[in-house]
């Protein structure tokens, strides 16, 4: 199967079109030029493709098409209640809803909150249990602001869903979102005086497996961590062979669970390659070990993958650099660069499509 | 009437539009009338910092802001300033 990538840059919307071996590509865009695409994605339960679009200039707002990009429709203005003393800051995450609420959308964005869309996106509305949470006055920002940047629903519980917040931590809600706890036993907050702090940790991305739901995967500040138990506890795997806890993005096998993969960067305070290589690693054995993966990768490099750019489907891998190079796996080890010199890339979708 | 002209990112949100005749009586009234309006103003009715906003080429912060009286002007130019990137 042939595959979309929806690649969002600073400065507007790639489509990249992939053949069947994800060797060929072609580019297509920018679409919404100009805009700075935090994510883009293809909602699965009809094609429509949703951008969460941020401007300097024009401030922040989510725009759909129906028809892969030629047209656009723009949400009814996106905001906070008033009450709340809060205005928006960026929208960055757009999550498709469940398969039998075919109109809902989650949205997050900073500072720190969630939104839902019942009307296709139309407009949305905020989530109060995230934005009247009792432990926001310690939440604080992350370099990139306060933003919710996951959002994850347990297939099998409709109740069940996470989110994950900088630098707030990880969250999970039983009852579709009217309330949330927070869920950060054991994952290290090595900025905070309380190491055993209930919220403040970093999330940098957080992914439930799609085959084993009460298994999720977080790439943080401070590791990379596992948890079997719908996050009630986490464990460490970054200590095994990883050239170093810090990076953004992570990578799941939909036929694996116990794979994953990840792109360390040197330290919290050195945000680039560890090594001056581009590197992904991979485990086989739920963090137990890891392995380089670096064929086709450039040797000499200080490049940084952020949080939304990379994605991954049954057939391969795929991500993005600040350095606007697009990679691509191939044969299961070999990576291809498939485009070069976009925009800085900050987010990466992938769809597949019949070619 | 009076003359609203965009940038041409707005234009893109308009359906390619880079004019805009609009009755109003003060400059905050044109804004709000534009189909791009929510790119213009926050949640909270605030024009966004790193807009300028010039009637008949004066800035409108030297005259009272949203609410500078149009009068007989002729012309809004909405220009994004170079601190917008």
């Amino acid at each position: 199967m042939a595959v979309l990538a929806l690649v969002g840059t600073t400065k507007g919307l790639f489509l990249l079109w992939g053949d069947d071996d994800r060797r060929r590509w072609q580019t297509e865009g920018p679409l919404l030029d100009g805009w700075g695409v935090y994510h883009a994605m293809l909602d699965p339960r009809d094609g429509t493709v949703f951008a969460a679009t941020n401007h300097r200039v024009y401030g922040s707002t989510v725009q759909r098409s129906a028809d892969t990009g030629t047209t656009w429709t723009r949400s009814k203005q996106l905001g906070l209640p008033e009450e709340s003393g809060l205005t928006l800051d960026a929208v960055w995450h757009i999550e498709a809803g469940r398969p039998d609420e075919p109109q809902t959308l989650y949205l997050g964005a900073a500072p720190g909150v969630l939104l839902r869309s019942d009307d296709g996106g139309a407009s949305w509305e905020v989530n109060r249990g995230i934005l009247d949470h009792p432990t926001r006055e310690r939440w604080f920002s992350g370099a990139g602001g306060m933003c919710c940047h996951s959002i994850q629903l347990d297939p099998r519980d409709r109740g069940r869903m996470y989110v994950g917040i900088t630098a707030a931590g990880v969250f999970r809600s039983e009852n579709a979102g009217q309330s949330w706890i927070p869920i950060n036993n054991n994952v290290e907050t090595e900025f905070l005086a309380d190491p055993n702090a209930q919220v403040g940790q970093c999330p940098h991305k957080l992914l439930m497996h799609p085959a084993r739901p009460d298994r999720l995967w977080q790439q943080n500040h401070f590791g990379v961590y596992l948890s079997d138990d719908h996050g009630d506890s986490w464990v460490r795997l970054d200590r095994n062979g990883l050239p170093s806890g810090f990076g953004f993005p992570i990578m799941l096998d939909p036929k694996d669970p116990d794979s994953a993969f990840v792109i360390p960067e040197k330290s919290p305070e050195y945000h680039y390659s560890s090594g001056g290589q581009l590197a992904v690693y991979r485990t086989r054995d739920s963090g137990e070990t890891w392995e380089l993966m670096s064929d086709g990768l450039p040797k000499q490099a200080w490049a940084a993958v952020l949080r939304e750019a990379s994605a991954y489907d049954a057939a391969s891998l795929y991500f993005g650099t600040q350095s606007g190079s697009f990679f691509a796996l191939t044969d299961g080890e070999l990576w291809v660069e498939a485009v070069r010199h976009l925009p800085p890339i900050l987010s990466v979708e992938v769809t597949p499509w019949s070619g | 009437m009076v003359r609203i002209a965009v940038p041409s990112m707005l234009a893109a949100q308009a359906e390619g539009r880079r004019g805009f005749d609009v009755e109003a009586e003060t400059v905050g009234e044109a804004l709000r009338a534009l189909p791009v309006a929510d790119l213009l103003f926050n949640e909270r009715g605030a024009l966004n910092r790193h807009l300028n906003v010039y009637v008949d080429g004066t800035d409108v912060r030297e005259h009272g802001g949203l609410e500078c009286p149009l009068a007989s002007a002729h012309e809004i130019r909405i220009v994004a300033m170079v601190s917008g990137g």
